[in-house]
């Protein structure tokens, strides 16, 4: 082979998906600078902080989601499962439940969900949006039904203000070295999806399934137990983000969670994950998510209103999509000597 | 002569990493049939991408009827009179043939469609061609050569006047080819220009004008058919010469590796019984829709059976799905390669690796990226699958490289039976070659191969026993060596006697 001198930028853009996410990064960089030349206080390291702790919640779900999104389906479910896990946990702990059994008890509950997705879904053929759809409803009539309809109240009132200041401390106020605790829960999982997706026989299959689910069946993979997997992925990732979001508020929220199954598809899909399946990487998903929260965050910081936040991320979404579509068709029609 | 209506000079054409086009001249003349040949990846779909508008190309001149093209586009090239009859099909399967004829121009009444007018229309031009289809039928439910001929009445319909058919007869059956060349025939007369690209040399004899040969990117030359001889044709195209278009090599036939008793699964695999030895190639040959490919599925667990027992080197084993399969050594490199074979979205490596896995991944499942370099370099080196990298997207590959490496996934295990589906089809002469030499290889390793094509001269040239199949079931067995095409073809149509009054003409036509 004659690709063996190869600079090691080059063999970087080589791997696929990489051009994209790299794309999205840039972005990145210049909305952030674009919005810090608005508003200085933007670059302050309490801004930086606060961005990369927001961020994680975002860098999770849109892992959850890319991985389904890679075997070519979707996971609807993924804000109910947020939700539940917050609710179930919460409640537990305002019973006077020992706080890590009641997150794995949550956790019990999400995986459930996932691996009815996964069978839904791979065994029983049902088109993934409609068969998340029917989880996402489940999923958060199970939210509300925790606590009876309404939102806990206090999770230090059942398990004592010491115990319930380390569980919000440990998910959402605590730094380690001088970051928030939430960004390093979301950068460990990163990383390990991140090598699940890209060096294991798992991801490989991930991705065989979303491209092409026949050629992968008949090179012997399980579709069945590989969408069960993405699913479960999702289950996980959703499960901390219940957890995270029950560390801020102290409770649990029945809307916790809310639409976002859809802010993890912008988050991938901004980044290059192909919502057709079998393309993207989660590099991407992470500049995505970066993007996705340095829009709220700067847009925030400028004083634009809720509405004309919505309606920006709405079009950037579009754009970045488009852009990528236009980037890649441009490769063929372009005039290229040699 | 008769007036040249397209004309290309000095064509270049530029993937990112690849030359597609390098100065390719083409000229087609009015009421001539001109076949575009060359070995896959030769640059033949790139050239008429860029004649019908599909590509853009680096540089050269283009002129059609006379008129000078700049950047053509689809729609200008479509009005210029250039249609294409796709290798796969573009059809709307949901839609009636009269639709997706008038599919972008319906006829409109007022605000409504005037659908009994485009019938109409649709009738009298499948007349025209004696073509016996219903306007109002749904394109999904015709047969695959049905289809073909409603996309060239659909082509006709919009005053093509240039037909570019790519691989036509690559699915059809030899009585829907004549059909084919009868339309085509007739075409010609009309003064219409076809071009006519196929790997199928034997059948140009009964159409073909004139050839213009590419290889690599490049024009090698033009002529009139008459002039040449097919030894010479193929020699242009791999610019070597083959020496036998069906190498066989002797082996002795050893202990028996593989059998099937009393397997069945649906209607079309019924009681079937063989085994396979070492030391030799058996091919399943029989007519479309005999039931060959289901068998090979059943065999391999993708479709359930209902009964049947299989032997790997005299002991049972137990397939119910393909993982099962794979674990006691037998694989199938299937039919289908763009549906069944290939991750297209995927590199040629992870295509490679996907059922090696187990081979390239430690104990955790991690993937060890020095073997899996390993492997696949192995496996483009031994199979020459031409590609610059082992990273480029398999679905980049000309259709003959995406086999090898369909069939490459296969090779990196040790194996004791190899069941090949139609592994030719679609394929150039030279990648055919290279493809029995591995079989042939295989059979000297003493694996059990099974071999099945509906390319008669290749079942016979390359398998040492012939199995003929027909309607889910054997008819027979002959030894290749002593067998004549009668003889196959008369076993392939033993239909049980039922069937021959009701509905045998169904897997012919």
């Amino acid at each position: 082979m004659n690709n063996k001198k190869q600079s090691p930028i080059k063999r970087l853009l080589a791997v696929k998906g990489m051009g994209a996410a790299l794309t999205a990064f840039v972005g990145l960089i210049i909305i952030y600078i674009a919005f810090g030349l608005i508003n200085s206080a933007v670059f302050s390291s309490n801004n930086i902080l606060n961005l990369l702790r927001s961020m994680s919640k975002y860098l999770l779900i849109g892992i959850a989601q890319s991985y389904v999104l890679i075997t070519g389906n979707i996971d609807l479910s993924i804000g109910s499962m947020v939700a539940m896990s917050a609710m179930i946990s919460a409640t537990l702990m305002t019973l006077g439940v020992n706080p890590l059994l009641a997150v794995l008890i949550a956790l019990l509950c999400c995986l459930v969900i996932g691996i009815i997705n996964g069978i839904l879904v791979g065994q029983f053929k049902l088109p993934p949006f409609i068969a998340t759809l029917g989880t996402m409803f489940v999923g958060r009539g199970i939210a509300y039904m925790v606590n009876n309809n309404r939102n806990t109240d206090a999770i230090a009132t059942g398990i004592g203000k010491e115990a319930g200041d380390k569980f919000q401390n440990f998910f959402y106020y605590g730094t380690t070295a001088g970051v928030y605790n939430t960004f390093w829960i979301a950068i460990i999982m990163f990383v390990i999806f991140f090598f699940l997706l890209s060096k294991t026989r798992t991801g490989r299959h991930i991705y065989a399934i979303g491209s092409n689910i026949d050629a992968a069946k008949l090179s012997g993979v399980n579709v069945v137990a590989t969408t069960t997997k993405a699913y479960l992925v999702s289950a996980v990732c959703s499960w901390v983000v219940g957890l995270i979001l029950c560390a801020q508020a102290g409770m649990g929220n029945m809307e916790a969670g809310n639409m976002y199954e859809m802010y993890g598809v912008a988050a991938g899909v901004i980044g290059g994950v192909s919502p057709l399946g079998g393309t993207g990487i989660l590099l991407g998903t992470l500049a995505g998510s970066a993007v996705w929260q340095t829009l709220e965050n700067g847009l925030n910081m400028i004083g634009a209103q809720v509405g004309i936040q919505r309606l920006v991320i709405g079009i950037i979404v579009v754009v970045a999509v488009l852009l990528d579509v236009v980037l890649r068709s441009g490769q063929f029609t372009k005039k290229k000597k040699g | 002569m008769n007036e040249i209506i397209v004309s290309m000079e000095g064509i270049c054409k530029s993937f990112p990493g690849v030359k597609a086009l390098d100065h390719v001249n083409f000229e087609l003349r009015a009421g001539e049939v001109m076949a575009l040949l060359g070995e896959n990846g030769a640059g033949k779909s790139t050239l008429m991408k860029v004649l019908s508008g599909v590509y853009t190309r680096d540089s050269g001149s283009l002129k059609i009827f006379d008129k000078e093209y700049g950047d053509l586009t689809p729609k200008q090239a479509q009005e210029a009179g250039v249609a294409i009859i796709h290798q796969e099909l573009n059809m709307c399967r949901h839609l009636s043939v009269a639709e997706n004829m008038f599919l972008g121009r319906e006829i409109k009444r007022g605000l409504s469609l005037n659908n009994a007018k485009m019938e109409a229309e649709a009738k009298r031009i499948l007349d025209d061609l004696k073509i016996d289809i219903d306007p109002k039928q749904t394109v999904g439910d015709l047969p695959v050569s049905k289809q073909q001929m409603v996309e060239i009445a659909k082509a006709l319909s919009i005053d093509a006047r240039i037909l570019i058919m790519d691989e036509p007869t690559s699915s059809l059956t030899a009585r829907e080819i004549e059909d084919l060349f009868r339309i085509i025939k007739k075409l010609k007369s009309e003064g219409k220009g076809i071009v006519y690209i196929s790997h199928r040399l034997e059948e140009l004899q009964h159409i073909v004008d004139r050839v213009t040969i590419m290889r690599d990117g490049q024009y090698i030359t033009d002529m009139n058919f008459s002039d040449v001889t097919m030894e010479q044709i193929i020699s242009y195209m791999v610019g070597r010469e083959i020496k036998e278009k069906f190498p066989r090599v002797e082996c002795q036939k050893g202990k028996k590796v593989f059998e099937v008793k009393h397997l069945n699964a649906g209607r079309m695999v019924r009681d079937i019984n063989f085994s396979v030895y070492e030391g030799e190639i058996v091919g399943f040959a029989g007519l479309m829709g005999a039931g060959r490919t289901e068998t090979t599925r059943a065999i391999f667990g993708v479709d359930p059976k209902e009964s049947g027992e299989i032997y790997v080197d005299d002991k049972e084993v137990k397939i119910n799905c393909p993982m099962d399969a794979i674990r006691n050594g037998v694989v199938l490199a299937p039919e289908d390669r763009k549906k069944d074979g290939l991750c297209t979205k995927l590199s040629i490596k992870h295509n490679l690796t996907l059922p090696n896995l187990d081979i390239v991944c430690n104990k955790a499942g991690v993937v060890d990226s020095k073997k899996e370099k390993e492997l696949c370099d192995k496996a483009v080196s031994n199979l020459r699958i031409k590609t610059p990298s082992i990273e480029v997207d398999s679905g980049n590959l000309s259709g003959g490289n995406q086999q090898k490496v369909v069939v490459g996934k296969w090779l990196a295990r040790d194996s004791r039976v190899v069941i090949f589906d139609e592994p030719t089809r679609g394929i150039d002469v030279g990648a055919k070659v290279e493809i029995y030499n591995l079989m042939n290889e295989l059979k000297k390793q003493g694996i059990a191969v099974m071999f099945v094509s509906s390319e008669m001269p290749e079942v016979m040239g390359i398998a040492d026993r012939i199995i003929v199949m027909c309607d889910g079931r054997i008819t027979g067995e002959v030894m290749a060596r002593e067998t004549t095409q009668n003889e196959i073809l008369t076993l392939a149509t033993t239909f049980e006697d039922k069937k021959i009054n009701s509905q045998s003409g169904g897997e012919e036509k």
